[in-house]
């Protein structure tokens, strides 16, 4: 599979080691050789140079030779003549002797025999008539003075006739009265001798005389011009008797070209002959050889050249294999046998390659079974970890439940308590009409504090309870900050100063602002705070000391609250905020209490983004430090809470209890409103469609038609101002809020009614209706997972669910509204079944929980019931698709708001 | 073949090619010869027909071309393909020597060939510049052919024939074929032989006065002289005849010999050609005439003043014992001794 690339890749390191192969042979085969050759050609010629002055010097010495036994023979014949004995001499037969002499000798020009005396008898001629008997004396001449018995006279060469060159010979004869011939012997002869001899093929042999006069010399002419040749150094030296250099003498010859020239002398004659042979001629032997060498390196070379390149591929192929399987293998291809068929090394690496590949593959195979094995643990253990996951969620989920059922027994109860002491406080509070004696008003004070220890004690178990149940909001409105924080130090100041303890307030300039924020739930942190110092300090004082930082769109408030009382080991700093938890068991018993405070207080803190810390050691007293964002307050902030009404409102009380609606219609007297009371649902609807109401106090559950249904109604009417329908419950329940909400009713005022409670939710103003309208839209539906599941499925998904939605909700809601009609409490809770799983897929949680609320309920569910839970239904659907379209659609959000 | 080891060096000097063997040497000698179409003129006296200006007898020793031609192409140069040999004869007469001579030099030939000393004098008159080659003088420094034998200086070279003693060694040997005569004839013709005759003269008549007999020059100017003149020999006294070198005689040779024949002269000639056409003896130097050596070297660029004038170095002695006989002659054994060839 990937062949293509390891041979794309392979290809150029081989390649370098080829060359570098190839290079190497080729250059140790052309040193070797190179050097071979060298040698040779240089021993060669070192050889043939000798071998070629050695030849040289043995012609030179042939020709001395020939030379020396032409004159020698003619010495001879001569000699002969002159021996001859004097019996045979008579003239004329010395002239016939003489005559066969020339005859047999061409080169003897003239002979001439002399007597003893020195008188010529005869002389025989080629070119002139012969003499016989002329006496001529010749006694004085060098030839007749030369010639002894024993030896021949050999006279200078002379030139006759100005071009020939001419050598005398004389022989003495033996006896009483020797005869001496005289032989003039023309030298030219020589020509053919020194033609003949053959130097090469254009080599030449010369001869010169003692005087270094040229007298013979294969180009005939030479020898005719009486060349002087003693002039020439070599001819000179050997003239003078040095001998020829061994290796010859390399010079420039007679016809100008360079010779390699030696010599020999004649014997006896003293002449020299020069054998030259022109280098060209020479050396050509030697230069073919080097020829023939230099071919033969060509040659070799071209071989080495050839068997480097087979050698080289040899080489390197079996490495490139190696290279290819070494990288195949490298890439996981295991499989691969490389087959390197050398018979070596190369051989033996390519089998261990192989080797190695297999091992790795058996490796491999074990190692993979062995992950296989591991794996199937792995998912049994997680198999067994999910199934333990699954019961621990399981526990976890009873646990919830329980918790959630605790929460809604404790809701309950305090409910139910809440709605007798409402009645009882009411009633204290409106006992003191000013006509008490002392003591009844010292119980009447008595009976009102004990109800609002039990309405405290109440409240914080709902208020936990609410927490509990997340249900919490927290309700913001600008107020002064240091006024609040005051005003709780002032509360709590008495039972501080009453307890023997110092009280020190330290509120810092920053403080002295408006903040926007919950100042019921900050205010109940604080006393929560300051009650617990107060509460747990036997002796000492309580420091409280507020600072607030400023920072760009907030207010960081912090809040210390010091005591020097019992103190808190470091191992409960934090679980004194678990529920139910105080320092010690003992602490309990010793001061009483629920041991929720803290827990709210932090619950409280944590709902407002802030943070509740402890500092504290045993006995050295605890440091409570509150830190909480703050809102910045908008720009007219009402100087007090406590003012008056600015308008006296027109409002309508509904509940069906007398009490509640009596101590309601007084309450509202007292904050100086004008109250219109309705004991029933219907009659509330008939009011306001008749009369013009700034306010509803709608209590929620009532026989006839409970309080949502009474202001959907109300809601129906289209009244030209619609009042502020503001429910009064002590349901806090979740479920209970989404009513509201579908109902369209923006506040809640708890049971029992507490003047500064009602006096702030109806003097609320209308700035903050835009927030309680835009609040059922953000809690009809559960946004994080809305946005969960837009992400998991995508927009155009999400969009197609919703026609769908859109869609089945409609037909659904007919189908319920029908069966509402007809009573069918089946087909109800199955319709509104339906509903609750079709809205639960975009996140309705408020309608889901309705839904499963209505099909929980629908069984024990009247008629009339039935068709209000369905027009709930409806409008709680038209109210979810039109947040959902808003969430949806971003860009007519604003339009819409 | 020296001159061709010559050339050969001199081109390999030049060059450097050092592997060139021998053969291949040889073979560029051959081959280098110049671009140039050379001419190479000849002046004879000898009719074109003569067998001894034949062409065609290369072969033949008695042919003079026949051998230069021979000669030249061993050296490189190929008749017709590098070099020009042009002919031209004056048939012994000279009133046409003239003309002849202008004919071959308005041809501007490289070198000029003569038969002997009369062609050479008028080529050597009319041009002191064109190298001339003559193939027989008798007496070149005499003439003013050149300096000096050794070295000439000029433009002429060539090869000298007999010397002047040597009239003195005809009459001894023509003696000593006729032991009884008293008179000998000298035939020549005065215009065409060196110094009118007066050349070999004096050594004749020393030696006829030295051996007791009458030397009688018998100068001829015209062919049909010839007859006259030999026939005044055949009556006694005893009578022989010796002839000159004379390109005259050369020329007219048959007539010669017809005529000692017919008048029965005993005759001596001093070239073999008089023995080829039926004379009794001749005596001379053997002529190794190698013109074709001297012409190559000068057509290679060799001034012909630096070429020794060569001189014969072998003498031959002919001797015709059937012509003796006719004659009623017997040749003593002492000449049959020295007699280089007897022909029956």
């Amino acid at each position: 599979m990937n062949e293509p690339i390891d041979q794309g890749q392979s290809q150029a390191p081989p390649g370098r080691l080829f060359r570098k192969y190839l290079y190497a042979i080729v250059a140790l085969a052309f040193a070797a050789l190179a050097i071979n050759t060298g040698f040779d050609v240089w021993f060669s010629y070192r050889e043939q140079k000798q071998l070629l002055a050695a030849t040289q010097r043995e012609q030179a010495a042939s020709a001395a030779i020939q030379i020396g036994q032409f004159i020698g023979q003619i010495e001879n014949q001569i000699r002969w003549l002159a021996r001859l004995p004097p019996e045979l001499s008579t003239n004329e037969d010395e002239r016939l002797n003489a005559t066969r002499l020339l005859r047999l000798s061409p080169a003897i020009a003239e002979i001439a025999q002399l007597n003893s005396e020195g008188r010529e008898q005869v002389r025989v001629s080629r070119r002139i008539a012969d003499k016989v008997g002329s006496n001529a004396d010749l006694s004085a001449s060098a030839a007749f003075r030369g010639a002894s018995d024993s030896r021949a006279y050999y006279g200078p060469v002379y030139f006759f006739a100005d071009t020939e060159p001419f050598m005398t010979l004389a022989t003495r004869g033996t006896g009483r009265d020797p005869n001496v011939i005289v032989a003039e012997v023309n030298l030219r002869f020589i020509w053919d001798l020194v033609a003949g001899i053959r130097v090469g093929n254009t080599g030449k042999a010369y001869v010169v005389d003692r005087m270094g006069v040229l007298i013979a010399h294969p180009d005939l002419w030479r020898a005719l011009q009486r060349s002087d040749l003693s002039g020439h150094a070599d001819v000179r030296s050997a003239l003078d008797s040095v001998g020829p250099p061994s290796g010859g003498l390399v010079k420039q010859g007679l016809s100008g070209q360079r010779v390699l020239s030696t010599y020999a002398t004649v014997p006896s004659l003293g002449w020299l002959v020069f054998v030259e042979l022109p280098l060209t001629e020479a050396y050509a032997p030697i230069y073919a050889s080097i020829g023939r060498s230099s071919f033969l390196l060509v040659i070799l070379l071209a071989c080495a050249v050839l068997v480097s390149l087979v050698l080289s591929r040899r080489m390197t192929v079996p490495i490139q294999l190696l290279t290819q399987g070494a990288r195949r293998i490298g890439s996981g291809d295991l499989d691969s046998r490389l087959a390197i068929k050398t018979g070596d090394e190369l051989e033996a690496l390519g089998e261990q390659f192989n080797r190695m590949a297999a091992h790795l593959r058996e490796s491999y195979a074990t190692l993979e079974r062995k992950v296989i094995e591991r794996t199937s643990e792995l998912e049994k253990a997680r198999d067994h970890a999910l199934a333990e996951h699954d019961s621990a969620e399981r526990a976890r989920s009873a646990a919830v439940a329980a918790n959630e059922t605790k929460s809604r027994f404790l809701a309950v109860v305090s409910h139910e308590l809440r709605t007798p002491l409402n009645g009882v406080m009411g009633v204290l509070q409106l006992l003191d009409d000013g006509s008490l004696g002392e003591a009844q008003r010292r119980h009447l004070a008595t009976a009102a504090a004990s109800g609002e220890t039990l309405i405290a004690l109440v409240d914080a178990v709902l208020e936990y309870a609410r927490l509990e149940a997340s249900t919490e909001m927290l309700e913001t409105r600008d107020f002064r900050l240091g006024q609040l924080i005051e005003a709780a130090a002032d509360l709590m100041r008495p039972q501080a100063l009453d307890k023997g303890l110092s009280f020190d307030l330290a509120c810092d300039t920053t403080v002295a602002t408006a903040v926007h924020a919950d100042p019921v739930r900050l205010n109940r942190i604080l006393l929560n705070l300051i009650g617990n110092a107060i509460k747990f300090t036997p002796s000492g004082g309580i420091g409280v000391s507020a600072a607030a930082e400023r920072h760009d769109d907030h207010l960081l408030l912090r809040i210390d609250v010091r005591d020097t009382g019992i103190g808190i080991a470091p191992e409960l700093h934090e679980r004194i905020f678990e529920d139910f938890v105080q320092a010690d068991d003992s602490i309990a018993r010793r001061f009483g209490g629920t041991g929720l405070g803290l827990v709210i207080a932090r619950r409280l803190t944590r709902l407002m983004r802030g943070e509740l810390k402890v500092e504290s050691a045993p006995g050295a007293g605890s440091t409570f430090t509150l830190q909480v964002p703050l809102g910045l307050a908008g720009n007219s902030v009402a100087q007090g809470a406590l003012a008056p009404p600015s308008r006296q409102l027109r409002v309508l009380l509904v509940d069906d209890d007398p009490v509640n609606c009596e101590v309601g219609a007084a309450i509202l007297h007292r904050l100086g409103h004008h109250a219109t009371i309705a004991r029933n649902g219907a009659s509330a609807v008939a009011l306001a469609r008749d009369q013009t109401f700034d306010v509803i106090l709608m209590d929620l559950h009532m026989p006839d038609m409970d309080g949502v249904e009474a202001a959907f109604r109300i809601g129906e009417l289209g009244l030209a101002k619609m009042p502020r329908i503001i429910a009064v419950t002590a349901d806090v329940s979740r479920r209970a809020r989404d009513r509201l909400a579908g109902a369209g009713i923006a506040k809640v005022v708890s049971k029992p009614i507490l003047i500064n409670a009602l006096r702030e939710a109806i003097e609320d103003d209308l700035a903050a209706e835009p927030v309680a309208a835009q609040r059922p839209a953000t809690e009809l539906i559960d946004r994080p997972f809305l946005d969960d599941q837009r992400e998991l499925l995508g927009a155009a998904q999400i969009d197609k669910l919703r026609q769908l939605l859109q869609q089945t909700g409609a037909r659904l809601i007919d189908d319920i509204a029908t069966a509402a009609a007809a009573c069918d409490h089946r087909q109800l809770a199955r319709l509104a079944h339906q509903l609750g799983s079709a809205a639960s897929a975009l996140g309705l949680v408020r309608l889901f929980e309705r839904c499963r609320e209505v099909e929980e309920a629908a069984p024990a569910m009247s008629r009339h019931e039935h068709e209000s839970a369905a027009r709930e239904l409806a409008e709680l659907r038209r109210a979810s698709m039109r947040a959902l379209d808003d969430l949806l659609q971003p860009a007519q959000q604003h339009s819409v708001g | 073949m020296t001159g061709r080891s010559f050339v050969s060096a001199a081109i390999n000097r030049r060059g450097f090619i050092r592997l060139a063997t021998a053969s291949a040497a040889g073979w560029i000698a051959l081959g280098a010869t110049p671009d140039r179409m050379r001419i190479v003129a000849s002046l004879t006296a000898l009719p074109l027909d003569d067998e001894l200006t034949r062409r065609g007898m290369i072969d033949s020793a008695s042919s003079r071309l026949g051998n230069l031609v021979a000669g030249l192409r061993q050296r490189g140069w190929v008749e017709g393909v590098n070099f020009h040999l042009e002919l031209r004869s004056t048939f012994g007469a000279p009133d046409r020597l003239k003309a002849a001579v202008q004919e071959l030099l308005d041809l501007k030939p490289d070198v000029i060939l003569t038969g002997s000393t009369i062609e050479t004098a008028a080529v050597l008159a009319a041009t002191r510049t064109i190298p001339v080659v003559f193939a027989t003088a008798n007496d070149p420094v005499g003439n003013g052919f050149v300096e000096s034998l050794a070295h000439p200086g000029g433009n002429a070279t060539g090869f000298t024939n007999s010397s002047a003693e040597m009239g003195g060694k005809w009459l001894q040997l023509i003696r000593e074929a006729v032991p009884d005569v008293a008179r000998v004839g000298v035939l020549f013709n005065p215009a065409t032989t060196p110094r009118g005759g007066r050349f070999f003269l004096d050594s004749i008549e020393q030696e006829a006065a030295a051996s007791g007999v009458s030397a009688v020059p018998a100068p001829v100017n015209a062919p049909a002289e010839i007859d006259d003149a030999v026939r005044r020999f055949s009556e006694p006294p005893k009578a022989a005849m010796l002839a000159l070198v004379d390109s005259f005689l050369v020329v007219n040779r048959k007539a010669v010999v017809a005529a000692a024949a017919q008048y029965r002269v005993p005759t001596i000639y001093p070239f073999h050609y008089f023995m080829d056409a039926g004379g009794l003896m001749s005596y001379g130097p053997t002529l190794e005439v190698r013109s074709a050596d001297y012409v190559d070297l000068i057509l290679r660029g060799t001034r012909a003043g630096d070429l020794p004038v060569q001189s014969p170095r072998k003498y031959e002695l002919l001797i015709n014992r059937t012509v003796a006989r006719t004659l009623g002659l017997t040749i003593q054994f002492t000449l049959l001794a020295r007699a280089d060839e007897i022909r029956e």
